[in-house]
């Protein structure tokens, strides 16, 4: 079972925006990008929202339909990239209408964790930070 | 040495400002016509110097009334420069940085290993760099001078430095996009090799606010030597000139373009390139999640600050356009006449 029903995005420092129904997240701080399946961007979109994780297992169906415990192995993930955090929120009930596109999603739940930033240094080190040195470091290509 | 930490940042800001405002003498003055930006520049001679005199492209005098922006680059070795502070607090991330200087109304910039500062006060319009030395400068700002300052200018009139190539023909153009080693660099001079124009290779700037528009501000491309035999650039430009900090031989647009630069391209579709696996070059559609993910990370973290109103706008130009997967064949003609088959179809 997830360790709560209701969920919020983590920080101001998490954006996203959706492209045809797939979600793409940026965490602003570290610079990481998240990419959703089109599943795994419906129960975004609906976690954000306040949806119940109660409900969304009640209705997931589909590609997605990996049973209570593939969505809570999910949204588990979620938490530990520091996407979501538990709220004390009241749960919001399902919109219909992403309960019919989350049915018609054609792939599993999936988010691809995004850190090209070491490419980038290689290419050109304008440098991101590794926040346990406590300073700038440059990164080494490997 | 003066120490700055979160808490003393745009009052240090505000000091290098003033202080280069101040100084007595920069004897060089360099003016520079970017689009929609009168750019001008005070420093000495020098590297740096020689680099605003080459690695721009200027735009035409048909800009009344631009805008102007004034950067100061300067060191202790000019009269009323001071020494450049250290970083004193002892965390620093750059989105940190970032916030706090947006919060006061500045930007700003801070390479630790120089002690290198960048600080920009768009509402003014005034910047000052300030360094330990007069070549105490990260080896990439020969590159792209400044381009630090042209994109929070830039950036607060709602246009953006796209870490993107281009190539186009008569009028039209595509975005390519990707991480280093992805083929990008190598599409942009196969493509102007066999007649297509650009309007830059790695930094471009973009412009939604009514189509999908992309203007030259850098000249200077870049190929590592392997890249540079391949595409027979080694005959043509010689292989004597130095390699960069790269260990890439850099050259510019007009060295290997048939025509002037255009002033600008109306960016008709958004490539993501890869080397394909076979011999013949290939355009597919592809999803534009996937070519966010591939546009967005580096336009972004190479500038510092914006990270969010880069994050949105390179969202919007993503939707603005069709997406497409460029898989590279082996040659530079085929290269191009596949773009250039694509964009006299007119992009479908």
């Amino acid at each position: 079972m997830p360790q709560a029903n209701v969920y919020a995005v983590a920080s101001k420092d998490i954006v996203f925006e959706s492209f045809d129904g797939e979600a793409v997240v940026l965490d602003l701080a570290s610079g990481k990008y998240f990419g959703f399946s089109d599943s795994g961007s419906r129960v975004w979109q609906a976690l954000c929202s306040g949806v119940g994780a109660q409900a969304l297992a009640g209705s997931i169906a589909g590609a997605a339909a990996t049973g209570a415990t593939g969505l809570d192995a999910f949204i588990a993930q979620l938490v530990e990239l520091g996407l979501l955090v538990p709220s004390d929120g009241t749960a919001q009930p399902l919109p219909d209408e992403l309960a019919a596109e989350l049915a018609a999603a054609n792939e599993p739940l999936n988010v691809s964790v995004h850190d090209d930033l070491a490419d980038l240094i290689i290419v050109d080190p304008i440098h991101e930070v590794e926040e346990p040195l406590g300073w700038p470091a440059v990164k080494q290509a490997s | 040495m003066p120490r700055v930490t979160l808490e003393t940042l745009p009052d240090y800001a505000r000091y290098l400002i003033a202080a280069a405002e101040d100084a007595a003498l920069f004897p060089v003055t360099r003016k520079v016509r970017l689009p929609a930006l009168e750019l001008t520049v005070h420093l000495e001679p020098g590297a740096l110097a020689e680099a605003l005199g080459h690695a721009f492209v200027e735009a035409g005098d048909d800009q009344p009334g631009l805008p102007a922006c004034r950067i100061f680059v300067g060191h202790p070795g000019i009269g009323g420069m001071p020494e450049p502070a250290r970083w004193g607090d002892a965390h620093f991330t750059e989105h940190g940085f970032a916030q706090r200087l947006a919060g006061a109304g500045l930007r700003g910039h801070y390479f630790h290993d120089l002690d290198f500062w960048q600080v920009y006060d768009p509402q003014r319009r005034i910047g000052a760099q300030l360094m330990r030395a007069a070549d105490a400068f990260p080896p990439w700002e020969t590159g792209s001078p400044l381009r630090a300052f042209l994109h929070w200018e830039y950036g607060a009139r709602g246009m953006r430095l796209a870490h993107a190539g281009t190539l186009g023909a008569d009028g039209s153009g595509v975005l390519l996009a990707g991480a280093g080693g992805a083929g990008k660099s190598g599409t942009v001079v196969a493509g102007l090799l066999n007649g297509l124009d650009s309007v830059g290779d790695d930094y471009v700037l973009v412009d939604l606010s009514s189509s999908v528009i992309a203007r030259p501000l850098f000249s200077v491309l870049k190929q590592d030597p392997k890249g540079f035999a391949r595409l027979g650039l080694k005959d043509r430009l010689g292989s004597d000139m130095p390699l960069n900090w790269q260990g890439k031989h850099a050259f510019h647009i007009g060295d290997i373009a048939s025509r002037p630069i255009p002033g600008t391209l109306d960016i008709v579709a958004l490539m993501v390139p890869h080397i394909g696996a076979g011999g013949t070059s290939s355009i597919m559609p592809m999803s534009r999640r996937d070519a966010m993910i591939a546009l967005a990370p580096s336009g972004i973290a190479q500038m510092p600050g914006e990270r969010e109103s880069g994050f949105r706008f390179f969202s919007d130009l993503t939707r603005l356009l069709p997406c497409y997967r460029l898989s590279l064949g082996t040659d530079p003609g085929e290269i191009a006449g596949t773009i250039a088959d694509f964009l006299a179809r007119g992009a479908s």
